[in-house]
Formats: C-alpha cells, structure tokens, sequence
C-alpha cells in the first residue's frame, strides 16, 4: 500500500462548548474515492471544511504527503471543493467560470480556452456551452460545469460536498454512474461527504460512517453492509434485523419464541464469551430471511404477515414474529410469498447469512 | 475564509467610529445650546438654560413649531395611504408596467430636492396659488410617498400571496380578502412608513424653503438664521427640533414593544 | 381571478402617479417651457429664443457647473472607499451591531440636514469643539478648518453617508458566500476575489449608491453655503440666485434643466441597469 495522500491526525473541532469533531484520525489513499456517510449533524460538513481549508481545527495536524496544511488557508491548499450549492458564478459564462483557477494563475487566455473546451468534452457539455450563462444551464448541465471547473484547478484531492442532494432521483443516479467513471478516468483522490448511503455505496471504494463527530466504521461498501461494527451502522445501511442475545454463565438466552440450532447457539455464546460480552446482537438483512423451514435453517420463528409493500423489483413483507416484534423481509418478485397479509408463516435464515454484533 | 479576530476588532472599532462622525455635530449644537454666551467658543465657560426660557416665551417659536408640526402631520396621514396602495402595485401584482412603475416611483428620491422646490414654486406661481404651508404639504409629498411607497412594498415582497388565494378560495369577497388579510399583513409596513415620513417632513428643509411661502418651518428659519442674521436661539431651536424627532421614534419603539407585550399576554 | 388583480394593481397605482405627473411632471415641463422663453419673462407665452442656454456658456454657469460635478465626483469617490469596509461587515460580519449602526444612522437622518451641518460649523470653527479644546488644553490652536473645497466635499461625505451605506449594504448581501469561498478554494487571493467576484455581484448595490450619492451632491446646496461660505458657487445657488434675486426664471429654469438632464442621463442609464425585484428582496420564483 502506497503512502497516505492526506493524513488526519487526532484532529477536534469546537464550536464554543460544542464538540463537533471529536479525535478524528484518518489516512486517505492516492486515488481512492471516498466517501463520509453521516446522518444531519454529524459532523461531516465540518470535517470537510477543515479538510479543504475553509476552518481551522481545534488541535490536531493534516498532512498532504509530506507537508503539514492544517494552518494553510483554502486558496494555498492544492485541493478544491465542488459545492452544495455548486457555488457557480452567476455573473460570468460557462467557459468563464470553468476558466476561472486558470485565469487567477495567470494562463494565457488561448491555453486556458484550450483547456475549458477539453474539460467540456470530457464531461459531455457541447462546445457551444463555452459562451452560455450560468442560469441558463439546467441542473445537470451546472454539475458538470461545477465538476469542470474543479478539474481545471487540477486539485491534489477533489472534496464533494452533496453535489447532487438537490437533483431528481433519475438524474443523480445518472450522474452517480459519471462521476464513479470519472473517477476512473482521471485517477485523482475523491472525497465525497453524503447522507445518501446509495451514493455512497454505488460511488465509493470505501466508506467512512460517521455519528456525532466520530467515524463508527471505514470500510469498503460490502463489508460495511453485511459486517457492520455496530447497530448504528447497521441500521444506517438500510432496513435490518436485529436480534438481541444475552449471556448469563453459560446460558444463552434467546429473545422470544425464535428457535437456533445448537451448532448456532454454541457458536454465538463462544464468540461472546471469547469478547467476554454479556450481551450481542445478530443482524440480518431483509433478503437472507425465508419463508417456511429452509435447508439451513439456524434460526427459525412462527410469525404472520401483516403487511406487504411493493418496491418494483422486490416485494417487502412486515412480519410480527413471536416475541420478536417485526421482521422485515425482501423477496425478488420471482420467489414472493404466495400468501395474503393475515396468514401464518414460518421464517427461517442461516448462521452464514448473518453477522454479530458484540456488546451494547 | 473567515476574517481573523484582528480584523474583526478594527472594523468594529470602525463601526463606532463612523457612529461618533455622524453624531458630533448634534454633540456640538447641544453644548451650545446651552452656553450661556451669546457668541459661542469652546471649552464654554458658562452653563444655562436661558436660551430655552426665551425659546419657549417666544411667539415665532410657538409660530414655527405650530407649522411644522400641521405639514408633518398631514403629510404622514396622506403618504401612508398613498404609500400602502403604490406599494400594491410596486410589489404585490404583476401587472404589465410595472417595472416602469418602479422606475417612474424613484425618480422624485433621485431628483435633488432644491431644484424639485424651486420647479414646484414656479408651477403654482402658473397656477396661481399663493405658496403657503399648504403648498409645502404637496411638495414634501412628491418626495415622500415615493418612500413610503418603498417601504410598504419591503414588506409586501415578504408576504404570501398564496393567503390572498387562500382567503379567495374560501369565498372571500376582494373586499374582505382586502380588510382581513392584505391591511393586517402590511400594517407593520405602513406604521413605520408614517414614522418615516412624519420625520423626514419634520426634518426637511430645501423643499420647504421654496414652497412655504410667507410661512416657516422649524428647519427653514433655522437656515435663514444660519446664513444670515445669526440667533444665539440656533442651537436652542435645533435641539428643540431634535429632541421631537427623538421624542417621536422613542414613542414609537415604546408602543411597538407595549403592542408585543399585549400580543403575547393574549396569548 | 388574474383580470382582476391586474384591474387592482392599475387602481392602486394610480393615486401617487397623479400625484406625481401633476407636482413632479408638469412643473418640470414648465421648467422646460420657461428655460426657452425670453430673458426676465415671467410669461409661458411669450416667442421662444433659447437666449438662456446660450448664456450659460457666456457667463460664468459652465464654472458652477463644473464645480458642482468635481464635488459631486470627489464626495462619491470618497464615499465609496469609506462605506465598502463598513458595508462590507454589516452585511458579512457584524450580527447585533448591523442592527445597532443601521437605526444609528437612519436616525441621524431624521435630523433636518442643516442643522447637522450648523452642527459641524460649531465643531470645527475657530473657538468650536475641537480647536476650542485642543487651544484650551494644549495651547496651540489653529486657524478653523472652514471655508474651503475639502471641506465642502466633507460635508457632502457626512450628509450622503447613509446614501451610500445601505444600498452598498444591501449590495454585498447579495453576495453568496459560498460563492466567494469557491473563489478561494480554486485559488483566488483576497485582492482577486474582490475584483472577480464580489464586486461585479454586489455591483446593483454599487451603481445604485453611487448614483445615488452623486445625483444627490450634484444637486446639493447646503454645504457650500454652510460649511464653504463662498469659496466655490455650486449649480444649484446659481439656480436659486437666479430664480430668487435675480428674478430671472427662464435663466433658472435653463439652469435647472442643465443639472436635470445631466442627473437624468445618469439615472437612467444606472437605474436601467439593475433589477428592483431582486434588490429589495423578492423571492425568485
């Protein structure tokens, strides 16, 4: 593994009394593209600005490479920012605003003519876009002027702050698919920071999840959804079940009238004894839960469905499970339940299929 | 690229700075309004209140502030409602010259006042009229309401006009839609234009001191006085003119919060 | 539903536009009528022989007017560099104290603006506030500050201060900040960012203030007379002489038609040029 092109280090933020980073530390890889996943008020938007330079951490360092920068102002740091609110300006052309870094390091107007029109190509914008106004443009078409426009600078690192919140479904999953291409086709480090997990999980290397100014997890995006560290996580990544377990000496204690296989029952109360936990939770996402007694059949309750919700390619079920409460459950259209809300069923999944949580 | 404690401190330095320019010339006038000399020169050696004991025994005084306050008055009065309806049309609908209407509403606010007075003194000299305190009523109100006018429409852009659509909807008459929804929403606005505009009228004087005739206002005598024939009653009669207007904003800034407090006990 | 709105705007509209076309208009197209009549005539009939603007050029007027667009030019230059920084933090920086500088100053307009300006006469004379007391307390005084040039101009800063102020204020709120922190992020120095970005975006503000200021002192009276004596004559007391002393209308009103259409072509070119909806605050739709 190459060397860290950006470092943070023990890095806190304070607002007054209010702690918004909390002992960050991180290492961006040359290259990757990132993203940081937290909910509203989580801190990201504020990592962010220290990252790019628009705020000075509280204490702590960020080193680019060899080169401490925690103190470098944003117009001295090799790295640049694409916007919430793309932050286009609205006084000048599409060309202009895209030649913009160039024209403040002083380019000759024809080199950095030369240079819009390339960037313009590569983001799919017409030539003729060069002289348009700003407002002119659609919400699509300022993405990628936005986008342009960072690339002109030709940044170190390219920070995105939610670009694409205020967009429509359909564009932002076409413009997802771009900029992951666009990633690949200029090899530079991406930063995104979303509170999009779809985003993020369609875009990024790896993800870092954030709550309340700490990361919970970095990870690549499969092994954060089917290995998450904590119930945070976990419900974070989308619809989930989580099962609690507690252990008193040897005896572990399963919540309702869910049944385990012995092999399952053994392994759970090893691991938590092995962590020396009293307490674990099993998770275990909508689509690894089946209908009627399966083949691997570790866990096993007797439920009725209560509800079912069409979501086009899949279908998903409610299920008051005894003792359990509500289970969620997600069919592909192929294997739906053939059933109506108020019949009996019996729901089954596999160790295999699962992951545990130790501890609160 | 937040400004640094330093620079923060220098411009709020700056800020208290530019408060005590525009304030030293009234600190200056209420010295002197009250020395006892009847030529002025600093440090004053003397203290008195005679000055203001002549003011209030003297007739052209009594005269002066009689007539200034009758034109401040009716120009307020005249200008709220005139200010309320052009700021309809300045704001509220999107009618087809409007954005001339706009135009043609600031012109007067560009137009230098002593010229505006001058020109109105000719055309009632066409028509005839004698320019009396009357006269200086319509003059200040060229200038005036187009302020008024400015300062409703701030607050008519603020408003909804979904609530007129909404109170329509429910089978409002434009009428009622008129009393119960657009008078409440703008009266803030057309209060404080009336505290604007009985002001700038109290105030002003290059459109008064053409149109008024044989009559004066406070702030025109003040100016015969300063350019030729100097009272020592100058100051005395500028700060009685000042501690009106002051005693007018402080009034209203009173009720305003006395009207929140009642509001708030309601609820 | 729309017919009638429309029918509402024309009806509201109306009152202060009659207002307006028959004290603003009509003396102004009399002023027009009379600056062509013979000189001295106090008739609107009389043969038209535009004697009055050729003796603008005869006689000393064009000085005047001259002086009163150097000081106008002067006031408004000066005006500008003092209001940007103070603009700048009301509208950017200061929280409580926008509020505390704002009603500082729309009450200072409230006082009538000769007696502010009397006001400065009494600070800066011989024996006045400040060389009264830097004699008293020093022993060496000076020879008062009045009657001159700068001191005119002085005292249109002080008086179109607010003119100045708030529309450059409302200007630079228009400013986005986001905006100017990407001009930073892709590279841009202090110096940069004011030229590049947020000059040209508060420009409706700065066209506005600055006509603003400079129509205004164009036109201004008060301060040469008060605070200058008769070190310069302006256009406008070239006007009034000749209207009152001078009994002279059509000299006047050629005058005045003079100061109009140079203060006319100004203010419509920059009024022209910015949109009122967005200044004052409506929501774009």
């Amino acid at each position: 593994m190459s060397d860290p092109i950006l470092q943070l280090k023990n890095i806190r933020k304070n607002f007054d009394t209010f702690e918004a980073i909390k002992d960050i530390s991180l290492d961006i890889r040359e290259g990757e593209f990132l993203t940081i996943v937290g909910p509203s008020g989580s801190g990201k938007t504020t990592l962010i600005r220290l990252m790019v330079g628009m705020d000075e951490p509280s204490s702590g360092e960020i080193w680019l490479r060899d080169e401490r920068i925690d103190k470098l102002p944003a117009n001295k740091r090799p790295t640049c920012m694409v916007f919430q609110s793309l932050a286009l300006f609205p006084h000048r052309s599409v060309g202009e605003n895209i030649e913009f870094p160039l024209k403040i390091r002083g380019v000759d107007l024809q080199v950095r003519r030369q240079k819009a029109l390339e960037l313009l190509e590569l983001l799919r914008l017409p030539q003729s876009y060069h002289g348009k106004r700003i407002h002119e443009c659609s919400g699509g078409e300022r993405q990628r002027v936005a986008l342009a426009r960072a690339l002109a600078f030709d940044p170190e690192i390219l920070f995105f702050d939610e670009p694409l919140s205020a967009l429509d479904y359909r564009l932002r999953k076409t413009l997802e698919k771009e900029l992951k291409a666009l990633h690949e086709k200029t090899g530079k480090t991406f930063v995104y920071i979303t509170h999009s997990l779809e985003e993020a999980m369609v875009m990024s290397d790896r993800i870092a999840i954030m709550k309340a100014g700490v990361f919970e997890q970095i990870d690549p995006a499969r092994e954060i959804y089917s290995r998450p560290v904590s119930r945070f996580v976990a419900e974070f990544m989308g619809e989930v079940n989580l099962i609690p377990f507690k252990i008193a000496g040897k005896v572990l204690t399963s919540p309702g009238e869910i049944m385990l296989s012995k092999s399952v029952t053994s392994d759970i109360s090893g691991q938590l004894k092995k962590a020396n936990a009293s307490c674990g939770t099993i998770v275990v996402r909508p689509e690894f839960v089946a209908f009627g007694k399966g083949q691997a059949a570790d866990f096993s309750v007797e439920g009725r469905v209560l509800q079912d919700y069409e979501l086009g390619s899949r279908i998903q079920y409610e299920v008051e499970a005894a003792g359990l409460g509500l289970v969620t459950i997600e069919k592909l259209r192929m294997d739906m339940f053939d059933g109506k809300p108020g019949d009996q069923c019996t729901l089954s999944w596999a160790m295999s299929d699962c992951h545990l949580i130790v501890g609160e | 690229m937040k400004p640094s404690y330093s620079t923060k401190i220098v411009l709020f330095a700056y800020g208290i700075l530019a408060i005590i320019f525009l304030y030293l010339p009234l600190l200056s006038v209420s010295f002197a309004s009250i020395s006892r000399a009847r030529y002025l020169t600093f440090p004053i050696k003397a203290y008195s209140f005679k000055w203001y004991t002549k003011a209030f025994e003297s007739d052209t005084v009594t005269d002066l502030v009689i007539i200034s306050l009758k034109v401040a008055s009716i120009v307020t009065i005249v200008s709220m409602v005139l200010g309320f309806f052009g700021a309809l049309a300045f704001a509220r609908y999107n009618w087809r010259f409007r954005h001339l209407f706009q135009k043609v509403i600031l012109l007067p606010i560009f137009f230098p006042q002593a010229v505006l007075g001058l020109a109105l003194l000719i055309w009632f000299n066409s028509l005839g009229v004698i320019p009396t305190w009357k006269t200086a009523i319509i003059s200040h109100l060229v200038w005036i309401s187009p302020i008024t006018t400015l300062i409703i429409a701030i607050r008519a852009y603020s408003f909804d006009s979904s609530l007129e659509e909404a109170a329509r909807d429910m089978g409002a008459s434009t009428f009622t839609i008129f009393r119960e929804v657009t008078l409440p929403l703008l009266m803030p606005g057309v209060i404080s234009a009336g505290l604007f505009s009985f002001l700038l009228s109290w105030g002003n004087f290059p459109l008064s001191l053409f149109t008024t005739g044989a009559d004066l206002t406070m702030p025109e005598w003040l100016y015969a006085k300063m350019i030729s024939g100097y009272s020592p009653l100058v100051p005395t009669v500028g700060m009685l003119s000042i501690s009106v207007s002051l005693f007018v904003i402080v009034f209203a800034f009173a009720v305003a919060h006395l009207v929140r407090m009642i509001k708030q006990a309601r609820i | 539903m729309d017919r009638l709105n429309k029918r509402i705007a024309y009806l509201s509209a109306a009152p202060i536009l009659i207002l307006l076309l028959v004290f603003f208009v009509a003396p102004l197209l009399v002023i027009g009528i009379y600056s062509i009549m013979p000189q001295k005539s106090f008739s609107l009939l009389a043969m038209p022989d535009f004697s009055s603007y050729s003796l603008i050029f005869v006689e000393g007027y064009l000085k005047s007017l001259f002086w009163s667009l150097v000081l106008a030019f002067s006031s408004t230059v000066i005006l500008f560099l003092l209001c940007w920084p103070l603009a700048y933090a009301m509208a950017k920086i200061f929280n409580r104290f926008t509020l505390i500088i704002t009603i500082a100053v729309v009450v200072s307009l409230f006082v009538s603006e000769n007696i502010r300006l009397f006001g400065w006469l009494l600070t800066l004379m011989k024996g006045g506030l400040i060389e009264g007391l830097l004699r008293h307390y020093t022993g060496n005084g000076f020879e008062g500050a009045l009657y001159n040039v700068p001191i005119i101009i002085f005292g249109l800063v002080y008086v179109y201060f607010p003119f100045m102020l708030f529309p450059l204020m409302q200007g630079i709120a228009m400013i986005a900040e986001d905006t100017r922190q990407a001009a930073f992020d892709l590279g841009a120095t202090r110096w940069q960012v004011l030229r590049e970005i947020e000059l040209p975006l508060a420009a409706p503000g700065i066209v506005v203030g600055t006509l603003l200021s400079f129509v205004l002192a164009a036109g201004a009276l008060a301060e040469s007379k008060l605070l200058g004596g008769q070190t310069v004559i302006v256009l406008a007391d070239d006007i009034e002489t000749a209207f009152t002393y001078g009994q002279n209308w059509p000299l006047g009103s050629a005058l005045s038609m003079l100061l109009i259409m140079i203060i006319a072509t100004i203010a419509v070119f920059g009024i022209s040029r910015v949109d009122i909806d967005t200044i004052m605050g409506r929501k774009r739709s």
